[in-house]
């Protein structure tokens, strides 16, 4: 289902390449799917509609700027509003600081606040925790199993029924560290007395954050939800949990829309190291099902410099296995190279499909090889018999077979750039080759 | 509950109201000539001699792709509410609404086929386990912080005070806590519960579980597992050994109303993985809309039999999709 959504988003911006004007129906239609691939990752629907209103606008007024391409331009456009949309990334300051963590039931506060611990603990702060969750039973054990596991002291009383109580027996308690995070019940913005309580921790320890932990899988309610607990403490930051999932925690930008805080964290697994920063284009690709967006818009921006590959060299069909060593280093930094093969403005050609068939280890194993060849060889792979394949094989800490797939690669490659070559327009191969050689 | 959809749910109803009504009462006098219709002559025809009238595509476009927004907006996922609205626009198109008959029979009565139609039917626990063999072993599942544990203890509640007896199979040896938690769980609501370590093999624990339900004529098992999410193989093949092993009557998918469009994924998974044969819906008391269920159903298609309402033991009550229904379009007629 996921494949499928990238796959029209891409289809929809393949219709825009080569055109010289902005299409009216390209866009409408591209705009369709980026609204279809948003809901399904749940962003909020009116945020959806606004920001598809605002592409729609821009992309037919704005004037593509001299030499990018419309397709560019549009994809400029997309990028840009995301980003808007999303904000930067919250700040994370290493000082001394009280956190008060707040969420929904079940959305992981308590592992979230064990991981936040062992994240300012590796900082080098001294870290400490609270459990004021009263409510569920285990919570106290939960919390404090993980934080022993990782020598951070925790407070808490599984006995206590007064969370403000155990805050306040807390702070005193633990009044010589630097950070104090302190997990609290789940609650949903419904439960009045729930709502009052927090308010209540809030004051009471005067929390120098206030994080909101959301579920990755959180639907239109983010949006609600969020509005409830900001209008309470006042929300400085997002977490989102559990993106190991599928969920795309769409559900989150209704929540910064909502509050206006960053998204500080992501949860991404199930131990306590499992807590990353937020990278907003990494998170953008994930919404949309597309690849890094962000760096081939970079790509679009710059000018296309001539590259290190003699492009022209290559025009002739002269292709060596020093040109695809290059092209590997590039995929290499750039992802799989169907992903970047399908973002290029290629048009109706196909690659055969055994071309895109290297994993990402095997690229790696194949310059390993190519670093064990001569200069000659590389240029000239005609002059690969059978003892210098031996050479390279032990040379490379590979077997002669492997040395024999890379050849077969290598001359699949370059039929396949033939094949480019005799179908399209001079223009589009020789952009082809630019791109490769450019990254 | 579900509020917020009902509202909603009544506004569009409105709307299709006005644009068939619209449509088709002052064509009455106007029709023969109206222009374009391909059934032009099919639809005075129907006009003169069964004095009724059509309602074409175009009519419904407007209001139908509103509901398709306020579905989006209540989390049912988007396969699911272009299935629903598909199913509406198929109903009403070419409909023939005799002269006086109102509006809205047709269209309620087409927007409750529709969403009779993704929910399917509940499932009655109860009337299972008097008709099947006992020990009835049940195996809950679902990802991370659904609300497995909180679930398996509201059931063990509901089963005892329908007179049954029931054991508790502390499955999840995982998470940090999750023993202490169902453990006072099975304290408070007075259920013999069966627990190894943390780290233990659940598989271990379910099958003691089991062999003590036979032991000792126990009614039923609930088997509660470690939340554990769809991508994860080795945690999905523990789940099969479980399954493989405790042979489970009924298997519950556990997920929350709150989940949005992930939550047609990962039903889909894991009913791939390991089936299911019935889902608990937790936190609906958070949600006052209430998409994830129609969503959910229509994915796994597979009944709902619970939902969760709130934290205490009480808080659940058994499913019915035509009270739901019920309650969505009520007041409207």
């Amino acid at each position: 289902m996921l494949d499928r959504l990238g796959t029209s988003l891409k289809d929809a911006l393949k219709k825009l390449a080569g055109k010289t004007v902005v299409d009216r129906a390209a866009v409408e239609e591209l705009v369709k799917d980026l609204q279809r691939a948003l809901i399904q990752a749940d962003v909020n629907v009116k945020l959806v509609m606004q920001l598809s209103q605002a592409i729609k606008n821009r992309s037919l007024d704005e004037e593509p700027p001299k030499g990018m391409s419309v397709r560019e331009h549009v994809l400029r456009i997309v990028y840009q509003e995301l980003v808007r949309l999303m904000g930067s990334a919250g700040e994370v300051r290493l000082g001394p600081q009280t956190i008060l963590m707040a969420g929904l039931q079940g959305s992981g506060k308590t592992t979230t606040t064990a991981k936040l611990a062992r994240y300012f603990q590796r900082k080098g702060l001294k870290t400490a925790v609270i459990c004021a969750d009263t409510f569920r039973p285990g919570a106290y054990e939960q919390l404090s199993t993980l934080c022993s596991r990782i020598n951070i002291p925790c407070f808490g009383n599984p006995q206590g029924k007064d969370a403000r109580l155990i805050v306040t027996e807390g702070l005193k308690t633990m009044g010589s560290s630097e950070v104090v995070i302190i997990d609290t019940q789940g609650r949903h913005a419904l439960e009045e007395d729930l709502i009052r309580e927090i308010i209540d921790l809030n004051t009471l320890t005067a929390a120098t954050h206030r994080w909101l932990v959301l579920d990755a899988a959180i639907g239109q309610k983010a949006s609600e939800q969020a509005k409830r607990f900001h209008d309470a403490i006042s929300i400085d930051g997002v977490l989102i949990t559990k993106m190991d999932g599928t969920a795309k925690g769409g559900g989150a930008l209704s929540a910064v829309s909502e509050t206006g805080a960053g998204i500080v964290f992501i949860g991404s697994g199930e131990t306590v190291e499992d807590l990353e920063r937020f990278d907003p284009d990494g998170f953008i690709s994930r919404l949309l099902g597309m690849g890094d967006l962000k760096a081939l818009v970079e790509r679009a921006q710059e000018t296309v410099s001539e590259g290190e590959i003699d492009v022209n060299a290559m025009m002739r069909g002269k292709f060596t296995l020093r040109d695809m060593y290059k092209q590997l280093e590039a995929v290499n930094k750039m992802g799989p190279l169907k992903q970047i093969m399908s973002m290029m403005p290629l048009g109706n050609i196909n690659l055969p499909g055994d071309v895109y068939d290297v994993t990402s280890t095997k690229m790696t194993r194949y310059r390993i090889i190519m670093d064990s060849m001569t200069g000659k060889e590389l240029d000239d792979p005609s002059v690969l018999g059978s003892s210098r394949i031996h050479r390279i094989a032990s040379g490379s800490g590979s077997s002669p077979d492997e040395v024999r797939e890379l050849l077969k690669y290598y001359k699949n490659m370059k039929r396949a750039l033939k094949g480019v070559r005799g179908g399209a327009g001079k223009f589009n191969m020789q952009r082809l080759m630019k791109k490769f050689g450019g990254m | 509950m579900f509020d917020g959809l009902r509202q909603k749910l009544q506004k569009i109803q409105a709307g299709f109201e006005q644009s068939i009504t619209s449509e088709t009462d002052e064509p009455a006098a106007t029709s023969p000539e109206s222009e374009k219709d391909p059934n032009l002559l099919g639809r005075v025809r129907v006009l003169i001699t069964d004095r009724e009238l059509v309602i074409s595509g175009k009519d419904i476009e407007e209001p139908l792709n509103e509901l398709e927004m306020v579905l989006l907006e209540n989390d049912v996922a988007l396969p699911v509410a272009e299935e629903i609205i598909a199913h509406i626009r198929k109903d009403l198109t070419g409909k023939r609404r005799k002269v006086g008959e109102k509006v809205d029979t047709i269209v309620l009565t087409s927007l409750r086929d529709a969403l009779l139609d993704v929910l399917g039917e509940g499932f009655d626990l109860v009337g299972y386990i008097r008709t099947h063999e006992r020990p009835v072993k049940i195996l809950f599942t679902g990802v991370n912080g659904t609300g497995k544990t909180t679930t398996v203890a509201k059931i063990g509640s509901f089963l005892k005070k329908n007179g049954f007896s029931v054991v508790i199979g502390a499955g999840d040896t995982f998470r940090a806590g999750a023993q202490e938690q169902i453990d006072v769980h099975a304290g408070r609501i007075g259920i013999k519960i069966i627990q190894h370590q943390q780290g233990a093999d659940p598989s271990a624990v379910l099958f003691d579980a089991v062999e003590y339900a036979r032991a000792h004529h126990i009614d039923v098992v609930l088997a509660d597992t470690a939340g554990r999410f769809h991508n994860r193989v080795n945690l999905m093949n523990q789940l099969d050994k479980i399954r493989r092993i405790m042979k489970p009557d009924l298997i519950v998918y556990v997920d929350e109303a709150v989940a949005g469009n992930d939550a047609v994924i990962r039903a889909f998974e894991f009913e791939k993985a390991v089936g299911a044969d019935a889902v608990v819906l937790t936190k609906a008391d958070m949600d006052p809309k209430g998409g994830a269920a129609i969503s959910i159903a229509h994915t796994i298609g597979k009944p709902l039999m619970f939902l969760g309402t709130g934290q205490g033991y009480d808080d659940i009550i058994p499913f019915t999709p035509g009270g739901m229904v019920d309650d969505l379009l009520a007041g409207a007629a």
